[in-house]
């Protein structure tokens, strides 16, 4: 007979914000065992961070569980007062969220930022606290634990911060721990480390671990088994190794190949000129950087150096590099927002457009979409007949995939996907020939990301315009470009046709990308709860 | 997505509505002659002829009130244009510019910030001699860096989002930018400070007024007629409380609709 | 550490060049007066050569630069000359009036923050709900009586109701402390109450603004209690857009202390600034203004420091924001 150790199970659990219509979970069940970690994958508002708080208690205060029970280490949770829970939170179940600025109190240092889950739940001196801290601090990777002790939040990166909150998390080992996209936020090799470090904390502590994600490919480094959420209810369940190779639910193959982006099932087909294509930018031996002042004096910070490089008319060319090697300076010195200290952007044939990263910042919410497409024309004094005008502003819509009612919609009133391609539709407006896209995917869930990377390689077909492609997700260079730029500390350190690159890089900075690439999405080679 | 309409914005509504209405009123002449004395009905409380009673002069106090109401709609409206004209275009200017100018016009805001808001009117007042124009311009002045000062704040927060940094990109001129993108979205930010300010502008002008410096007789505002009131007051309570009232409902009045506005964030 | 330096350098820079400006505008505000000082000071009675003597003792006939300097040495020396209207020097007359101007915008202060702090944190923890919306009203109307309407009706209130007959009788501190106390409450009231509503209002919006940020959801998934989060976490990252509104308290304390100065006849500065408006007696307004006015500047500069004291993001000075 195998028994099975089971730390947390969850029945029938039903959700809604006061009526019927606001039903955000329906009768979820599902277990977790001691140990294991066990992946909820959906995309955005599947209900997965809903069931998250109800098992930590966090819910907010509009939110009703109409029915079911958690029943964790034998307690029932829903069942518990609030003091109750309060002991329980931060001791046995912890908590570490997708990490955005302002996940640590800034005006505290990072021990002081941690001491308060040793004062809440234990008894200790301030020496034997110290102690501790220190240790969890070396343990999640800081050899200079000490400096960091002293450190503000705002003096570390996005990858110290989370593993600062890790720290926290584990400092009084709780059973269960819960990590809701915990690494979304992060570049590929950070987001690397963290997994392994969460894996590894999860194997010395037996911890259990919830892991939340939008990115099915993802999961298959970490989780043993992996739960799909659809709408609020549970759509498919498995190990991971079944469901990475043989997913039978048509829903969660679908999430698979939109994050895999595997040209064949997605149909992405961008350009690969030919050698007699003329070039319509050329960069030679560009250096740029910006300016500080310390007090008086003026301070110059030399961000990319001598940079060259050419893109063909109707090329799709990707440049990536891990967060801080130049991308975003580099970007901005081409499209012109800040001088270059040397080197030449020359032979640029016709006009530039550009779409950012966040889709939340990137349209003016005082004006309507309609604003939004006309002013690049009012910018460059175009002016054009009414007739031209609508046909125009036609045609852009429809390549993005947009209807013409959206036209006196305002940003408020879009999702996030809307408004990415509203952005992708202002430059079109201008007919570029070339469009920088800067990690256009990164904050949007797999399957709209993928919609966006459709739409691209449409633009791209149909009207010959070239894109640089900026992005940290090899598998989005992969699928979309046909030439590659690797760039690190500012320079360029490897280039060539795309599949020459990641299939035989020849620089270190190539190589440890596909490491972390290749480690991020791999396939789990065992399931070791088979039997107990 | 239908917006609620906050209680406060009602009542606030209701309350200027009813200073707009008494200025209409006296400026159609409604009532008794505000400035006619009568030494025969000095001091007489509220009664069916005189609805807010009469002052130490004989003169009606419901037709005062009504033509001092005039008064404090113009100087917190023009001051506060005022203000708001240079304040928006101050902070424009520094906080789109920045560097050595946002330095420049930030250090001359301050200094005149540093003489208390009441205290420059006065100065400028006791300089120029009091008449309505002074009042007005000497009020705006004292407000604009305040006004400069939120404003600011709003254009470096709003400057560096990517939608103003693709407009750069797309190489929109700069005053276009700072009128058409920058502006619709900071002015959202102002629009509570305007509405405090019309009210701080109102009580500035009437404590001038209280203190003889501000419209001169036999015009008044709210803050003369109080002032005048202020030794009767025991003997007549009616002359300090009901210009009290009046006073009291526009600037509530004011703080309510700010508050509906902002409640709405 | 040398960023330390180089930060405090450029702003003591900054405040001695605001002064500088502040002493060019009152200079310049009052050297375009109408109406000769001399002449004001012998009376319509006087000759032209009486005047012309005394123009040219007093040194109103030197070049304009050459005043400026020399009113500015003054300045910064405390001396601001003799006054016209009252029979001593500037500097001595503002000193004896400062007992009750500060004793004034003391107890203010302190009533503002006994009174609002308490108030703003029991508001924020159930917005919406009963005492929120008690305190809240309340601070709308105490916002929006002016502070001589206040004074008036308190006066009126207090000698018809209670009793409290302190209204004219000044005592100094030096005689009897508990006096000087007990005649300053009222009026001291009637200054705090706007600024207690403002305060309240500023307190209450920027916790209600902390409770979104995630570090509350960081200590809540902790374990900690509400309480413990709002004394820990959400105060003092309240308090720094706290000490902006504290600091405008303070340097609106003057304003509101002239009125009330006047309502309830105390000695202190706003009074003398009236009269010495009333009598144009320019040597002591200038002075008066001057005072006042480098009081502000020295409060902000405090207030910036304290601010970058409590929050350490901002103790870089980032040429960037």
């Amino acid at each position: 007979m195998s028994y099975i150790d089971y730390i947390l199970k969850v029945n029938d659990l039903s959700l809604d914000f006061g009526s019927e219509s606001s039903k955000t979970l329906h009768d979820i069940s599902f277990d977790l065992r001691k140990g294991e970690i066990l992946g909820l994958i959906g995309n955005s508002g599947c209900g997965k961070t809903m069931t998250s708080l109800s098992v930590s208690g966090l819910l907010p205060k509009e939110a009703r569980i109409t029915s079911g029970n958690i029943i964790f280490d034998g307690k029932d949770l829903l069942k518990l007062s609030e003091k109750e829970m309060r002991n329980i939170r931060g001791k046995e179940i912890a908590m570490i969220f997708q990490e955005p600025y302002t996940a640590l109190d800034p005006l505290k240092t990072v021990y002081k930022n941690l001491e308060e889950v040793l004062t809440e739940h234990e008894d200790l001196t301030k020496d034997e606290r110290r102690q501790r801290i220190t240790g969890m601090l070396r343990r999640v990777g800081f050899e200079d634990a000490d400096i960091i002790l002293g450190r503000y939040p705002h003096e570390l990166s996005g990858g110290q911060r989370q593993r600062v909150l890790i720290a926290g998390a584990c400092l009084l080992k709780p059973k269960l721990m819960i990590a809701d996209e915990p690494t979304s936020s992060l570049d590929t090799v950070t987001s690397m480390s963290i997994l392994e470090l969460i894996k590894s904390l999860c194997a010395e502590f037996r911890m259990s671990v919830l892991f939340i994600s939008h990115d099915l490919s993802v999961v298959g480094g970490i989780c043993d088994r992996v739960i799909v959420m659809q709408s609020g209810k549970i759509v498919d369940s498995g190990n991971t190794f079944d469901l990475l190779y043989n997913p039978i639910n048509p829903y969660t193959a679908g999430l698979l190949s939109n994050s895999r982006l595997d040209p064949k099932i997605l149909d992405l087909k961008f350009n690969k000129p030919s050698f007699s294509s003329e070039c319509i930018l050329r960069v030679t031996g560009l250096s740029a950087g910006y300016e500080s002042s310390r007090g008086f004096r003026k301070v110059r910070n030399e961000v990319i150096h001598d940079i060259t490089f050419k893109i063909l008319n109707g090329e799709c060319i990707g440049l990536i590099g891990s967060s801080g090697c130049g991308k975003t300076t580099l970007t901005r010195a081409v499209s012109g927002l800040i001088k270059p200290t040397s080197g030449t952007i020359s032979d640029m044939k016709g006009r530039l457009g550009v779409v950012f990263q966040d889709p939340v910042t990137c349209l003016n919410p005082s004006h309507t979409v309609k604003w939004h497409l006309e002013e690049p024309l009012k910018a460059n004094h175009i002016k054009l007949a009414p007739s031209e005008l609508i046909k125009v502003t036609r045609s852009s819509l429809e390549a993005v995939g947009l209807e013409e009612k959206i036209l006196g919609r305002k940003p408020s009133q879009l999702s996030g996907g809307q408004r990415q391609r509203v952005a992708i539709a202002m430059c079109l407006m201008l007919s570029p020939s070339l469009i920088i896209a800067d990690e256009p995917l990164s904050s949007l869930d797999t399957t709209s990301g993928a919609r966006i990377l459709d739409l691209l390689s449409k633009i791209n077909r149909e009207r010959n315009t070239s894109i640089l492609l900026i992005s940290h997700n090899l598998r989005v260079i992969r699928a979309a470009t046909s030439y590659v730029l690797v760039m690190d500390n500012g320079r360029i350190v490897e280039d060539g046709p795309t599949l020459n690159v990641l299939s035989d890089p020849k620089s270190e900075c190539t190589k440890k990308l596909l490491l972390a690439e290749e480690k991020l999405h791999q396939n789990p080679d065992r399931n070791q709860f088979m039997t107990e | 997505m239908r917006k609620k309409i906050s209680p406060y914005f009602i009542v606030g509504s209701i309350f200027l509505l009813v200073i707009v209405l008494s200025c209409i009123l006296g400026l159609l002449g409604a009532g008794p002659d505000p400035e006619k004395t009568n030494s025969a009905s000095k001091l007489m409380a509220p009664s069916m002829s005189h609805l807010m009673g009469t002052d130490n002069l004989g003169r009606d106090v419901f037709a005062r009130v009504l033509s001092a109401s005039k008064y404090t709609l113009l100087i917190s409206f023009a001051g506060v244009t005022v203000a708001l004209v240079i304040g928006t275009v101050a902070g424009m200017l520094a906080g789109y510019f920045g560097g050595i100018w946002d330095r420049i016009i930030m250090l001359l805001g301050n200094s005149v910030m540093c003489f208390p808001g009441i205290l420059l009117a006065l100065v400028a007042v006791a300089v120029s001699g009091p008449s309505l124009f002074n009042v007005i311009w000497a009020l705006g002045l004292v407000f604009a860096p305040t006004f400069a000062r939120v404003y600011r704040t709003e254009v470096i927060k709003i400057k560096g989002r990517d939608y103003i940094l693709h407009a750069k990109i797309l190489k929109v001129n700069p005053i276009r930018i700072m009128a058409v993108h920058i502006f619709p979205n900071a002015f959202a930010q102002i629009i509570p400070a305007i509405v405090i300010g019309l009210a701080n502008m109102t009580l500035s002008e009437s404590a001038m007024s209280y203190l003889g410096l501000g419209v001169q007789p036999p015009k008044a505002s709210y803050g003369k007629i109080l002032s005048d009131a202020q030794s009767y007051i025991t003997a007549a309570p009616w002359l300090v409380i009901f210009p009290s009232l009046m006073l009291v409902i526009y600037i509530l009045g004011l703080y309510f609709i700010s508050e509906g506005i902002r409640g709405d964030k | 550490m040398k960023e330390r330096i180089t930060y405090i350098l450029s702003r003591v820079l900054e405040l001695i060049l605001t002064l500088l400006l502040v002493s060019l505008f009152t200079f310049a505000a009052f050297s375009v007066i109408p109406g000769d000082t001399a002449q004001t000071i012998l009376g319509p009675n006087a000759t032209p050569e009486q005047v012309e003597i005394l123009r040219e003792k007093m040194g109103l006939n030197d070049p304009l630069a050459f005043r400026y300097l020399s009113w500015l040495k003054g300045a910064f020396t405390g001396n601001f000359g003799n006054s016209i209207s009252f029979n001593s020097s500037v500097s001595s007359l503002i000193v004896s009036r400062l007992p009750v101007t500060f004793g004034l915008s003391l107890l203010a202060l302190i009533l503002v923050l006994v009174i609002a702090y308490p108030s703003a944190v029991i508001s924020s923890r159930r917005p919406g709900k009963f005492w929120d919306q008690v305190f809240s009203v309340f601070g709308h109307v105490s916002f929006a009586i002016p502070p001589f309407v206040l004074s008036l009706l308190s006066v009126l209130l207090a000698s018809k109701v209670f009793g409290y007959f302190a209204v004219g009788k000044y005592v100094s501190p030096a005689k009897d402390f508990g006096g000087y106390l007990y005649c300053l409450l009222l009026p001291a009231f009637c200054i705090a109450v706007p600024k207690i509503a403002m305060t309240f209002k500023f307190l209450r919006a920027s916790i209600l603004t902390e409770k979104n940020n995630d570090y509350v959801r960081t200590s809540k998934s902790r374990g900690l209690s509400d309480i413990k989060i709002m004394f820990k976490h959400i105060l003092p990252n309240s308090n720094v857009s706290v000490i902006t509104a504290l600091s405008i308290v303070l340097s609106d304390l003057l304003g509101g202390s002239l009125i009330v100065e006047q309502v309830f006849n105390l000695p202190g500065l706003g009074r003398l600034l009236l009269q010495a408006i009333g009598r144009r007696d320019f040597p002591l307004l200038s002075g008066i203004v001057f005072y006042l006015a480098t009081m502000m500047v020295i409060i902000y500069f405090l207030a910036d420091i304290l601010m970058n004291m409590c929050d350490p993001r901002l103790r870089r000075n980032r040429g960037e924001l």
